[in-house]
């Protein structure tokens, strides 16, 4: 008897242990149990996929189960799964920030071979997004759905009183330039306005006309004239006092979308309004629908001094999937299936890149908050002339990086050539393998 | 009789089967990579002590551990000396302070608030253009533009060890409270007969008997704080800014490993910081019962 009651109370706590253990290992990836051919497991990083997988259960009465990763958490998480294979998703969707590095890590499928042949529809997509997920072979490995091209957000209210018109192709013209971008400046100022609620704001132009990739073949860190004349941009604009000393998502950055905000500098406290926000496709929707409501309605959308892109979501095939065809099912439905995306496309107002669905819909769209404006076509229009190609898997750390010694330069706590320096020596500190001279 | 011995293996086994696994097994897998250049997917190579002859002339990694042990040594000497003060005012005999119930968990409080809140809050507060405490100075006419806080090495230094300390008196406190509260009060009478004033007696009484409590304060605050990792991660932005200034190890670390991929690197960084953890635990260990030897000895 006492040996049948050690036993149990043994099995009781091993159990409680073990689960223990399971649960925060493995809390977010459901259950494992079940044949596993007729469920279709998807892992992503937002809610997003909600609907299509609603769309596709629907049609092809497959059981979808989606797994939901915060994003901080989302690599770490995903790869074990898929280095192993043990619970390891279908269908998962990569981020910009590590796409270049799941490319070449093998671990989607080659969509490029039998039975995917997706380059047979290469020309159906914007270029650039198509181009990202191609593997260094030139393999695709993901495609998306989205493209995410920027612009400049700006107030029409002040556009007129300040520039005397609030066309976004007319205001586009002014700042087709750095050199025209800190004359609207200029006259912003004058009026007691800010341009930009940061310096942060113009990195995205940095690029220049010129776009390099920060690391070339040859595996040699590339620091371009044109990214390197950004740092003496980003000064200016501090040192001329055109910001709002407003960091990019910080409460006051928010707070200057719809109301005038404070601004103190050389001992002087003024109240002050933003004229205008950097931000890509989604940060009509995410961002400045969300925090803009009061002003919603004064918004136009127009081109900076070169085009940009920002963000991104990807998909593909599981390589180790068994179930293949399922997946690739679900990979079809959400990039290359005109009857969904034209819903998702008119519900969401997402800017597509699968261009049987965009030149359909693109000529009727009228966006309210931007005061009817077609942003549609505009943003279309962007991503067309993003260079494809300059995209690598150290954009996101190298990005951070050189942002954080042009800080260093702009608040005058180093010269640019230390700064430039300190850059390079983090660089080749974080990715030893590559060549700084 | 034998018997029953191998009931109590079977009962220790759950904790050691999880504990072999997630403890113990990593750990040494952890060695393995460090001499590997691991990048994340497997193929590493086998490459000798390299990444342990980078860690040694790697400047990050020692402006790393200068920072580390700057910002722990300001916070540990403001929270040990608040912890004694307050301990010194509770306990003493003439004051008669009421409500130490109240204190100790009033005290205690900032210590429950999860750290990524805590950076929420003082992110808020050390705001350069908005933050409450830049108002407040500014009102005050301290100073008459507003100080950026987080983006100068000394002040976000200074800030870092500051939160900390408001973090941790608290927690101190109640230990050195509990170490003054277990003197015997014959001391304390014995020097007030001898005449030996409030100076005297905190530091020829209180402070001598009061040694194994500093003692075990310290080496777990500075095995905490060689860890520091989640305040400066969540300050600014998780790199180090401003300057490297708020670079310690364990973000060193963790930014090598899950930033920029050097798994193996990284490896070699984590074992370089436990073996500083060691060095440290270990002289500060020696050092203080040395004395306590002497001291004995001599009477």
């Amino acid at each position: 008897m006492r040996k049948l009651v050690s036993l149990l109370s043994i099995g009781a706590l091993s159990v409680g242990v073990l689960s223990g253990c399971s649960d925060s290992e493995g809390g977010t990836s459901g259950s494992n149990s079940g044949s596993k051919d007729d469920v279709l497991k998807v892992w992503s990083f937002t809610d997003e996929l909600k609907e299509p997988i609603k769309t596709y259960e629907e049609r092809n009465g497959v059981k979808v189960e989606l797994t939901i990763v915060p994003i901080a958490d989302y690599p770490t998480k995903l790869k074990p799964a898929l280095e192993s294979g043990v619970g390891a998703p279908d269908v998962f969707t990569g981020e910009i920030a590590f796409l270049k590095q799941w490319v070449d890590a093998g671990y989607w499928e080659n969509l490029s071979e039998d039975p995917y042949n997706v380059n047979e529809i290469a020309d159906d997509y914007i270029p650039y997004v198509f181009d990202l997920g191609k593997d260094s072979d030139g393999n695709v490995r993901a495609l998306s759905w989205q493209t995410t091209p920027g612009g400049v957000y700006y107030k029409r209210s002040l556009a007129k009183e300040v520039l005397g018109t609030d066309d976004p192709a007319e205001i586009g013209d002014m700042m087709s330039s750095m050199e025209g971008v800190f004359e609207v400046a200029e006259k912003m100022k004058e009026k007691g306005y800010k341009m930009f609620p940061d310096e942060g704001a113009i990195r995205w132009f940095s690029q220049g006309a010129n776009p390099e990739a920060w690391v070339n073949e040859n595996n040699e860190l590339v620091l371009t004239e044109d990214k390197i004349n950004y740092m003496d941009y980003a000064k200016e604009l501090r040192d001329k006092q055109y910001t709002a000393l407003a960091p990019e998502w910080s409460p006051s950055w928010f707070e200057g979308m719809s109301k005038p905000i404070k601004v103190k500098e050389g001992g002087t406290e003024t109240e002050t309004q933003v004229f205008s926000y950097v931000l890509p496709t989604w940060g009509l929707h995410s961002v400045l629908k969300d925090s803009a409501k009061d002003t919603a309605g004064d918004w136009a959308v127009t081109n900076g001094p070169s085009p940009y892109f920002w963000g991104g979501t990807w998909l593909g095939v599981y390589e180790g999937s068994k179930n293949k065809e399922a997946a690739y099912d679900f990979v079809k439905l959400m990039t290359q299936d005109e009857e969904f995306l034209t819903d998702w496309a008119e519900e969401t107002g997402d800017v597509l890149a699968f261009k049987p669905v965009t030149d359909k819909i693109k000529d009727d769209f009228s966006d309210e908050f931007l005061g009817g404006q077609n942003n549609y076509e505009f943003f279309l229009g962007q991503a067309d002339e993003i260079t494809p190609g300059i995209v690598t898997k150290y954009d996101q750390q190298l990005d951070t990086l050189y942002g954080a010694s042009v800080l260093q330069y702009v608040e005058g706590k180093k010269t640019k050539d230390e700064a430039i320096a300190e850059f390079k020596k983090q660089a080749k500190n974080a990715y030893p393998d590559i060549q700084v001279d | 009789m034998k018997k029953l011995d191998r009931y109590g293996y079977a009962f220790i086994a759950p904790f050691w089967v999880v504990f072999l696994t997630f403890s113990i097994y990593p750990v040494f897998l952890t060695l393995y990579y460090s001499f590997t250049n691991y990048t994340g997917s497997p193929g590493e190579e086998i490459v000798g002590f390299a990444n342990y002859a980078r860690l040694l002339t790697d400047t990050f990694f020692i402006e790393a551990f200068v920072n580390t042990i700057k910002i722990w040594g300001v916070n540990f000497a403001l929270q040990i000396g608040l912890a004694l003060l307050l301990a010194l005012l509770f306990s003493d005999l003439r004051l008669k302070l009421k409500g130490l119930a109240f204190f100790r968990s009033f005290f205690y409080l900032p210590n429950l608030i999860t750290i990524s809140s805590v950076a929420l809050l003082f992110g808020i507060l050390l705001d350069w253009q908005h933050g409450s405490l830049n108002m407040m100075l500014l009102k005050l006419g301290i100073i008459s533009d507003p100080i950026n806080w987080l983006s100068q090495p000394v002040t976000a230094q200074l800030s870092v060890s500051l939160i900390l300390t408001w973090m941790w008196f608290g927690h101190s406190f109640i230990i050195v409270m509990a170490g003054v509260s277990g003197i015997s009060k014959d001391f304390f009478e014995a020097a007030h007969i001898d005449g030996a004033n409030r100076w005297q007696m905190f530091t020829y009484v209180t402070l001598p008997l009061l040694k194994p409590i500093l003692l075990y304060i310290m080496i777990t605050s500075l095995i905490g704080g060689l860890q520091l990792f989640d305040l400066p991660l969540l300050l600014t932005d998780g790199i180090g800014a401003p300057d490297g200034s708020l670079n310690t190890m364990v973000l060193y670390l963790y930014n090598q490993a899950f930033k920029y991929n050097n798994y193996g690197y990284a490896a070699a960084v984590a074992y370089g910081l436990f073996l500083i953890t060691l060095v440290f635990s270990a002289v500060v260990f020696k050092g203080m019962f040395r004395k306590e030897r002497a001291a004995q000895k001599g009477a």
